[in-house]
Order: structure tokens, then sequence, then C-alpha cells
């Protein structure tokens, strides 16, 4: 028996030893040839990196990518942009910032998703009743942000709202949002809100914003705690359902791709508010490798096709359209009252100013 | 060929568990109640090739010692919004992760008698603010976490205080102080952590009609066997504090790490079992909750968005609004104490006198209105001396005079713990007979065996014949030199306190500890 194992054994670590050299030598020789980019990107487009069909399509590009998330107005201020071959944020105010404070080689547009918000059909029939919601299409809804943004100013709770019987919150009305100090989602209500707020004119100048700000901050202030990034309350939406927060800042791309991915409850419903914005997710090459990186993401068509299927809209209008359709999801075919988001200097002026008079300064 | 069996097996389990590359060594400085993910601790060095070490401490504690750049690869508690919220005050990064792992709300656990008899038992419109009258009016009373030291009795708090507010998130001018003392009124079982509070309320359930806790804690008693008679778990509909159970990414060399365990706690079978096992309610999609967990929408309150929210809730709570507490702190000042020992307890004290300015120390100093009584002792228990807290901030004299009294102990003599321990719960009695509404206990620390006086057994008599008298003051003896460890454990059941080791930590570190149940 000695005998047997001995050389038995012998035999099987050699043959282990063989298969961990021919292993390595192959991934060298592939990684040889191949490219890898290190970029920031925003949260919620973190999972689109982790798929593993996107991650074999830049593989047979020569591309490999190694991605790290962060809150998108955090990357827009990091001061060691120059380590890294990209940054992409979302929304074209950190990405403009970007591009202008550093040696941006180049820009691309690669998709864009309107902000809209995670509801529930209870919730959605109370606002309808109300006249503050309409439905679409018998499954999605428009609100009157105008008027939903009064009900808020006027500090009403769900139990002041006459027709009232599914939701019965003694918590006042608010939309969740990430934290304004640190994402981009909350920086897009805020632009929404700003335009409101100015008579329903994009705010041009700090002495426009100053006037507002105070309005603004109690948007967030009323909230408590949030989140640093885009995917925690929306992850929560998902989870914990209508008693964490009835109605959630949301990205339509994180919405869609949850549908898709049969993620969804039966009574979870899409609001689309009037007006919107759209977060456009520019990528910011900042290297040659970054700009190969760029070039392949943007023409690649199976990369734009997995980028719909992550809920993203692109140039490629046709293949979203079938995305929706072959998944039985419904979206309003055209949103008509879009807004630009104010500058990154008036967005970053209002933050501040919250920051420094609600928050003491920190973040 | 023995060996090389076991070289044989291993070589097969390395085949068998699918994970590549060596073990991987994380240390995680995890929130206590966190003990129960011990059992799977080798299952996920199987099947990741992360091998965890737990630190265990409290959610407060924890989030202190993490501010204040403490090296551990990641972190593990209820939750991590105050240690984020300092985090966003001290401008700094030291989170460079975060995924919520599992979730359990803070609620009410009422027996079942007592729920009966307003009609509570499965009604969804039973209000903190209920609460908060049924404890004023001194028909209900509850046990809680001191509200300073754990999670679940501040998420508690944060409930009646909002409900009291109007549902609206709290800011620092909305805490509700008059309100909110009615509500304190019925609290009678404190303790600084939420198993320990579980423990304690098996221990004494006649006593209180309620106990606030994790869902999870309270699923567990009713399942334990323990009880005399079920709890009626209570949601209030203003809405409760769930923990989310964040793993926290702290270094970031671990990244890989961190990623694989995320992966595998985020897998079906693995929420599965969490759920199962611990009670926790999963974090994915995918998993439903099972039958013990009610149907019902649980409403969520919001979390303060600041940190001096938080601070103004614990501070309100600490010296105007919960009953003030008359700490006995019983002293050996024997021969053996003298030098460093006698050194590390007169730092202790002042550092409960105000000497101590970090967050935690901030909460666990001696309060507005509460009674300080020290009564050293060596061959024989000496002269009690007792001060009465006026502000606890500052300069207040009586600090100041308590501070200089400190300063004058000198060490000599033999080691009487248990006649000084009898004279100390005179004291309490006497004092308990004129003021009932307060919280008694009694500190215990000695570096040696007993050498003279009253024995243990003596001690155990006297404490059993005056067991009215006597009950519901614990005693919290220390582990300290070379203290009898079974002896002092003994001692703490006996009287329902609870028994702390310093020889781990500081004297000053487990003074603060112990203030979480006075």
């Amino acid at each position: 028996m000695r005998k047997i194992v001995g050389p038995l054994l012998t035999g099987l670590l050699v043959v282990g030893v063989a298969a961990a050299i021919y292993v390595s030598a192959d991934k060298q020789l592939s990684q040889l040839n191949k490219v890898t980019v290190r970029g920031l990107i925003g949260s919620e487009k973190l999972a689109f990196f982790q798929d593993p069909r996107v991650i074999e399509a830049f593989a047979n590009k020569g591309l490999e990518v190694e991605v790290k998330k962060s809150g998108s107005r955090e990357i827009a201020t990091r001061h060691d942009l120059n380590n890294w071959d990209f940054a992409f944020p979302a929304g074209v105010p950190a990405a403009e910032k970007i591009s202008r404070e550093n040696q941006a080689r180049k820009s691309y547009q690669v998709a864009f998703t309107p902000m809209v918000v995670a509801s529930w059909e209870s919730i959605a029939k109370i606002l309808e009743a109300n006249g503050i919601a309409r439905m679409r299409d018998n499954i999605y809804y428009l609100i009157d942000m105008k008027k939903l943004l009064e009900i808020i100013e006027q500090g009403k709770r769900w139990t002041d709202l006459p027709q009232n019987e599914s939701y019965q919150a003694r918590k006042s009305i608010l939309i969740n949002s990430t934290d304004i100090r640190r994402s981009n989602s909350a920086a897009m209500y805020l632009a929404l809100a700003s335009y409101l707020f100015n008579d329903e004119a994009v705010v041009e100048n700090t002495t426009q914003a100053d006037a507002l700000v105070d309005r603004l901050a109690n948007l967030f202030i009323r909230q408590g705690y949030t989140e640093h990034s885009s995917a925690v309350p929306f992850n929560d939406y998902l989870i914990m359902g209508i008693g964490k927060a009835p109605m959630v800042m949301a990205y339509e791309a994180q919405y869609l791709y949850a549908a898709s991915q049969s993620q969804l409850r039966g009574d979870m419903r899409l609001l689309y508010p009037e007006p919107t914005l759209y977060t456009k997710h520019v990528l910011v090459a900042l290297s040659e490798p970054g700009e190969q990186f760029g070039q392949v993401l943007t023409t690649d068509p199976t990369l734009q096709g997995l980028m719909i299927e992550h809920g993203w809209r692109n140039s490629d209008r046709a293949g979203f359209d079938s995305f929706i359709q072959s998944r039985k999801l419904q979206v309003p075919a055209s949103l008509v009252n879009v807004i630009e988001p104010p500058s990154y200097e008036v967005i970053e002026s209002m933050i501040q100013t919250i920051e420094r008079d609600h928050y003491g300064g920190a973040h | 060929m023995k060996a090389y069996l076991t070289l044989l097996s291993v070589v097969f389990s390395l085949l068998l568990n699918g994970c590549s590359g060596p073990v991987e060594q994380v240390s995680i400085l995890a929130g206590s109640e966190l003990k129960d993910i011990k059992p799977m601790l080798d299952e996920i060095k199987r099947e990741t090739g992360v091998e965890i070490e737990f630190h265990f401490t409290g959610t407060l504690d924890g989030a202190e010692t993490l501010a204040s750049g403490a090296h551990y690869d990641m972190g593990w508690f209820s939750h991590a919004k105050y240690l984020s919220l300092l985090e966003g005050r001290a401008n700094q990064k030291f989170i460079h992760g975060s995924e919520k792992i599992m979730l359990s709300p803070v609620v009410a656990g009422v027996k079942k008698s007592v729920a009966d008899r307003w009609g509570w038992c499965d009604n969804a419109q039973v209000s903190w603010k209920e609460f908060s009258d049924k404890a004023a009016q001194g028909e209900l009373t509850y046990a809680m976490t001191n509200p300073a030291s754990s999670n679940s009795g501040f998420s508690s708090t944060v409930g009646v205080q909002s409900a009291l507010a109007g549902g609206e998130t709290l800011q620092p001018d909305m805490i509700d102080n008059e309100a909110m003392s009615g509500f304190a009124r019925g609290h009678k079982l404190t303790a600084g952590s939420s198993g320990w509070l579980a423990d304690k309320f098996v221990a004494e359930q006649h006593q209180v009609d309620a106990i606030f806790n994790y869902e999870s804690v309270l699923i567990g008693l009713n399942e334990s066997g323990q009880l005399r008679e079920p709890l009626c778990l209570i949601y209030p509909p203003e809405g409760v504090i769930t923990a989310d159970y964040p793993l926290l990414l702290l270094n970031k060399a671990k990244q890989q790490a961190f990623s694989k365990l995320i992966d595998y706690f985020k897998q079906q079978p693995v929420q599965q079992r969490l759920m199962s096992e611990t009670a926790r309610r999963p974090v994915i999609p995918g998993v439903a909750l099972d039958k013990r967990f009610p149907d019902a929408v649980v409403l969520e309150l919001p979390f303060p968005g600041k940190v001096e929210t938080v601070d103004q809730i614990l501070m309100t709570y600490l010296d105007k609004q919960r009953a003030p507490s008359t700490s006995i702190f019983v002293l050996d000042l024997s021969g053996s104490m003298r030098g460093d020992n006698l050194q590390q307890l007169k730092q202790a004290m002042h550092n409960l006198a105000g000497g101590d300015q970090s967050i935690t120390g901030k909460f666990a100093r001696f309060r507005a209105r509460e009674q300080v009584i020290i009564l050293p002792f060596s061959s024989q228990p000496m002269a009690s001396q007792t001060y009465d807290i006026e502000s606890g901030i500052g300069n207040d004299p009586v600090l100041q005079q308590l501070r200089n009294e400190i300063n004058q102990l000198v060490a000599n003599g033999g080691t009487a713990i248990y006649s000084a321990l009898d004279s100390a719960y005179g004291l309490a009695k006497t004092a308990r007979a004129q003021d009932s509404d307060r919280f008694y206990s009694i500190a215990l620390l000695s570096d040696g065996a007993n050498t003279q006086g009253l024995s243990y057994g003596g001690f155990r008599d006297l404490y059993r014949q005056n067991h009215d008298d006597y009950a519901g003051i614990p005693t919290f003896p220390i582990i300290f030199g070379g203290a009898d460890k079974q002896e002092m454990e003994k001692l703490a059941h006996l009287t329902g306190g609870r028994a702390f080791d310093s020889t781990k930590h500081s004297l000053s570190q487990v003074f603060k500890k112990i203030r979480g149940y006075q």
C-alpha cells in the first residue's frame, strides 16, 4: 500500500504542477496582447462592467477593464485623475468639470437615461386621486412635479391626503434621494427642483441660486440620513419596499434593468416627473488606452446592445425599442417635457451653500 | 504513511474547495450580536478562501474605534450611519466599500397577557405614542438598552422622539423633552448590549411588561422556550429603524476578499440560511420571508441626518429624560492596589468625572441628576462619600470635589470585599426606600481574593435573606489583577449583574462599558 500511494501521489502532484504552469503560461500569453484600462465609474454602472458578457466583449477587442465605483461628485473633485485612464461619472456637469480641469483627450457621449421616481401602484393611485399624477398607456404615470413639490414644501403627511386608504403612514411626503453632497442622482433632483422653484427657468447664475437654496436644502435635510450612491436607495426600494420609502428618485435604467432581471414585484410602478431631465453618461478619456476604451464602447455593436440591456438609452433607438418590447416593459415613446440642468458651476455653488449652511460645512 | 495520507487529504480538500490561491486572512471589527455568524466561519473559509478573525464590540464603541483610525480590514455592525456621519464631519474617508448583508427592524415585544389587556396583539395601529402614554401613566414597564451604548435602545428612542415630533425627521431643535420623560418612566431594565438585555429579560421577566429589541432577538426569545408567556411583536405605524448590517471595507488592500465575501453572503442559499438561523431578513429579492415574519409592510423612520441630532438625542435622554442613576462604586484600597493598579483606578474614575473627551467618553461620564457614591474598603469598609452631580459638565463643583477625593485615595491593608459589598447594599436599600424612581447599581473593583470580614458564602446568605430589599440592584464585579474570577461571576449571577474582565482591556475601558449598564 505504502509503495503504491507514494508514486501515485507524486504523479498527481506532477500533473498538478504541470497544469498550473500550462495555465499560467497561457494566461500570460493572452495578457501580453491585452491592454488593461483603469477607470472611475458612478456606482450605477457597476453591474454593467461586472456582466460577464461585457467583460468578454471587451476582451474580444483586446481590452481588460478595471473599474472602481465612486460618487459622481467625488470623482469630479479627485486630485489623482491623471493616474486613471478614464472617468465615467453620471451627469454632464461632472464630466464637464473633469474635461476642463484635467488633460482630457476626448469625451464620448455614451448613453443617457431619464430621471424617474420609483414607486408603487397604491402611491400612484393616491397621487392620481389628488390630481398630482396621471396614468399613461395603462402602466406608467406622469407626475406633475410642480404640484408634488408644493405639497412636499407644505410639510404634508401621507395621512393628510384625502382619498388615501392604502398608505396610512404618518410620514412626511418626501422623495427619497441620495446624499446631495456626494451623488449625481441627488444633484439631478436638485436641478429639477431648482428649475421649478425658479418659475420654470434653468437657474443661470449664483444670484438666482442663492435665493432658492434654503428651499432646496429642505428637500434633502428633511430626509435625514441619505446614502452616498444611487445603487443603495434603489436596492432598498427592491428589498425593503414601500415601507422604507414610497417614492425614490432613480434612473430609468435602474428600473428597466431590475425589470429585465425579474426583480420587480407586480405592484411596482414607474413615475415620470414632468418635467424631467436626462442624466447623460459621458466618458472622459484621460489617456491613450482610455481613448481606445471609449472608441470600443461607443462603436462596438455588442457593447451598445448590452448597454441597452442594462436599461440605458443610446443612439440605437430601434435597439432600445426592441429591448422594451421583448421584455414586455412599457415606457414613454418620447419624453416631451425635458429640461437641461444648470451648469456645473451653478449646481456646485448650490451644493456648497447647502453644505455650508445646513451641514455645518462638512460632508 | 500517515503523513502521506494527511498530505493526500490536504490535496483533496484543496481540489474540493473550488477556490484557488492561498487562504487570505481578514480582521473584522464587529458588533457583538454578530457572534451568531461564527458557526458559518468554516464554510465561509471553504467557499471563499477568506478566513475571518472577528473582534467584537458595541456599535457606538466600534464607530469610535474606527473613526479614531484603528487598523481593521473590515467592519460589520448593525448599521454604519453614525460612522458615516462621523466620517463626513471629520472630512475623512475610511469606508471604502459598504454592502448590506441582512436586515432586522428594532420593534417592541409586549407580553401577551399585557397586550391583550389593551387589544394590542396583532394590532397594526399601536403607536409609539401609545407606548409613551402608557409608560407615562405608570401602566407599562419595559426593558431597553442604554441608547448611548447600544443601537437597539437608540433606535427605540428615535422612534418615540420622531412620533412625538409628528413624523418629521428629527433635527436638533425638535427633541421633545417633557413628553419623552413620560416614556422614560417605564424604563425599568437597562443594559449596555442588546444580547445581554435579552438574557436579563428572561431572568427577570416577571419585572417588566415589554422589551424593545431587534425583531431577530424577539423572534429568538419566542422560540427559545424560556418565556413564561409569548411576546406580541409590535411594529408601530409611525415607523421603526431597521438595522441593515453593512459589511464595510476599511483596508483598500482587501478589496478582493471583500468582494468575495459580498458575493458569498448574497447567494440565495446563504441568505436563506441567515434568515432561518438568525431570524434576520434577506437583502436579495429572490428570497421570500418565511412565516415567522409578519406580512404587513414595515414602515421605516428616517435616521437622523446629522451628528448633532444624534448627540442631542443622547445627551437629552441621559441628562434630562431617563430615570437618574444612583451608582455605587465599591473600590479596593488594599495594599496590593498600591502603585500601578491604584493609578489605573484613579485614571478610570477621572475619566468618568469628565476627563475623557472622546465620543464614548462624552456619553459615559457622570451625568446631571446622577448620584455617585464612593465606598472604599481595605480591611473593612471605609466611610462612603455621596456626590449629587449637578450639570455634569465643565466646572461642576461636585465633579471637581469628586476628582479631588479620588486623588487622595491611598492603598493600605487587607481585602474585605463582602463586608464592603454588604455595606453598599445597605446604602442602596436606604436610598431606594426614599426614592424608588432611580436605577441603582454597584460596581465592584477588587484586585485580589477576599481576606477579611464576610465570606462569599456569608454574603450570599445575607443577600438571600434580604432578597426583597436587594433585588433589582445588580452588582457589576470587575475581574482585575488577582481577583477570583469564578467567585466574581457567581456574584454577578446572584445579583443579576454582569462580570467584566479587565485582564484584556484597561480599567478605563471597562468602567466605560459598565456605564452602559448603570
